[in-house]
């Protein structure tokens, strides 16, 4: 699998292309040519210059270092948010599929019960209870995603233990945890990986929307979705100053999905249409 | 037939208390008291404990869990939501039913595109498959689903309302006019569902063996595509838009505040703003019947319009 994701061109070209995303977020102090959260009032709504490549904001603020530093939350909550649903959703769907029995009974009908709300609805009933703030953001998407990786996890743990590798494993004594941790844990590792990585563009969008209705990221901090709230307000005056930000999360969601399509592809050759 | 929606029926009825007793955790678990909220919200300025007490007594906050559950649950079946915490002039339900129509309107409007758009579509798409059209909808689609909905709506807004100075830019004075920009920004954001849907559906109708047998007979193209490969793949997209209406209610969320239009999302976001848990519990509540009710409306559509699925039960 690996090889033939090597030889694809459109997966080394997007997997570059994220990387230097992330670099460019990393180095966020070095690459930014002006501090984002500088104002200098006198020089608001500036055009397109080489002092300012992308034009400044309603405060006076360089868009592009706005929009360079802007990568840090964009992905790095992304990421997170990814990472606690997989490590939330992995554990409950691995318990489920292993054990079966009333602990899969008891977490599936949570799972169906959270799957029976919608989860847009969702995200905004947690935040409200939580109260306005970037980690219940996250805690909100954990919340109403997991349950779709518990069900989708428990069924590939499902089908890898009935595999002969895994009764065998058993019948010369191992302990569960070491089954469940060296046998079938890396077994459903790949299939984790492709499922997170389609979703990592769902999670940036859905980000950047609350913090777009001022529900996420607050805003000095300088994150893609809180720059096009900015933005709107200057609307009339400068709508130049909503295109870097929104075309910047476009792109990237854009080479998330593509890579989630083409890992996908990888995984499962047969299913292409 | 009936026996089956009888048991479709019952079934749905664990799912809704579920979902109301979840509605209900929810409004339990804010951290702040309820007898002192609605003291507060009745503007009474000194709040003692005695008087305290007395408001938890009154409101039957002192009774079990499941006691009040139930209360609180016939409370709702009388349509007696309780008031607003921010304005206590108002009960939520007048405040629900003063959004309801302009989010309605709004997710009418873009189930109208969506279907007007994604059926011919996505039948151009699988009949033509591989072809230039095919290819440039593809590509659509896929960066469609990466755009964000609220910046599809400012794009829109900035375009047709103030570069070419076509349509009001926000709320809800102009009539249908206003509404036209922001249905179709709801409408995109689910326009590459149903397109990839029907595309996918027609195409493994397609391979099909009645097809190959029609085209024995020598039947023409045309009426093969139309009469049977379409009339078979669109009983799913019914069903499929059906249960999308719900989704496609709860989604205007963003696209009301982004156009300013007063409807039901608007209000929920300025409940999560105002802490107005009352609001957004009813809300939350309203979403999650729309659901499950939708959900079943089209489960049984679906059993009876496609015969195949008749014999399972």
């Amino acid at each position: 699998m690996l090889r033939r994701l090597l030889n694809h061109k459109g997966f080394l070209l997007t997997m570059g292309f994220i990387l230097f995303i992330t670099l460019i977020g990393i180095f966020a102090p070095v690459v930014a040519p002006h501090d984002p959260y500088v104002q200098d009032i006198m020089n608001k709504y500036a055009p397109f210059s080489w002092q300012f490549p992308l034009g400044t904001d309603n405060l006076g603020r360089c868009i592009l270092s706005r929009l360079i530093w802007g990568i840090r939350p964009t992905l790095g909550l992304a990421f997170l948010t990814m990472l606690g649903t997989i490590a939330l959703g992995g554990i409950m769907g691995l318990l489920s599929g292993y054990f079966r029995g009333p602990v899969d009974e008891i977490i599936m009908r949570i799972v169906d019960i959270m799957l029976s709300f919608p989860s847009q609805i969702m995200v905004f009933a947690v935040v409200a209870l939580l109260g306005v703030d970037v980690r219940n953001v996250i805690l909100a998407n954990v919340f109403i995603k997991w349950a779709w990786y518990a069900r989708m996890i428990r069924t590939s743990v499902i089908q890898h233990t009935d595999k002969n590798f895994v009764l065998y494993s058993r019948v010369i004594g191992n302990s569960e945890r070491f089954i469940l941790f060296k046998h079938i844990l890396p077994s459903i590792a790949s299939e984790l990986a492709v499922l997170a990585s389609l979703d990592i563009g769902w999670a940036i969008i859905n980000i950047s929307t609350l913090s777009f209705l001022g529900l996420g990221v607050q805003a000095p901090i300088p994150e893609w979705g809180a720059m096009l709230n900015e933005a709107k307000n200057a609307l009339t005056t400068n709508p130049i100053q909503m295109l870097a930000p929104g075309i910047a999360t476009v792109v990237l969601v854009t080479a998330f999905n593509f890579l989630g399509d083409v890992l996908r592809d990888a995984l499962d050759p047969k299913e292409e249409m | 037939m009936i026996k089956y929606i009888t048991k479709r029926l019952l079934t749905a009825i664990p799912l809704l208390l579920t979902i109301s007793f979840v509605c209900f955790v929810f409004i339990n678990a804010i951290p702040s008291d309820p007898a002192e909220v609605a003291l507060r919200v009745n503007q009474v300025t000194v709040i003692s404990e005695e008087l305290l007490e007395q408001t938890r007594e009154e409101m039957g906050l002192n009774d079990p869990y499941l006691i009040r559950y139930f209360n609180w649950l016939i409370d709702c079946l009388r349509l007696d939501f309780g008031i607003s915490y921010v304005n206590p002039q108002r009960t939520v339900l007048s405040e629900m039913i003063r959004g309801l129509p302009n989010t309605l309107q709004l997710a009418c409007w873009s189930l109208v595109l969506v279907v007007v758009i994604s059926l011919p579509v996505g039948f151009f798409c699988a009949v033509y498959k591989d072809s230039l059209f095919d290819k440039i909808m593809r590509t659509f689609i896929f960066m469609t689903t990466a755009m964000p909905a609220y910046w599809v709506g400012l794009l829109l807004m900035w375009i047709v309302s103030i570069k070419l100075d076509l349509l009001p830019t926000s709320g809800m004075s102009d009539g249908y006019k206003s509404l036209i920009l922001p249905s179709i920004t709801v409408a995109l954001t689910y326009v590459s569902t149903f397109i990839r849907l029907i595309r996918t559906n027609m195409l493994e109708n397609m391979k099909q063996d009645y097809v190959l047998y029609a085209n024995v007979r020598g039947l023409k193209q045309s009426s093969i595509l139309a009469k049977h490969v379409l009339r078979n793949s669109l009983h799913t997209c019914i069903v499929a838009i059906g249960m999308s209406v719900p989704q496609l209610i709860a989604g205007t969320i963003v696209v009301e505040n982004v156009f300013a239009i007063p409807g039901l999302g608007t209000l929920c976001i300025e409940a999560i703003f105002n802490r107005d848990f009352p609001i957004i519990q009813t809300y939350v509540l309203f979403i999650g019947i729309l659901f499950v009710s939708f959900n079943l409306l089209f489960d049984i559509i679906q059993t009876v319009i496609d015969p195949k699925l008749r014999k399972e039960f």
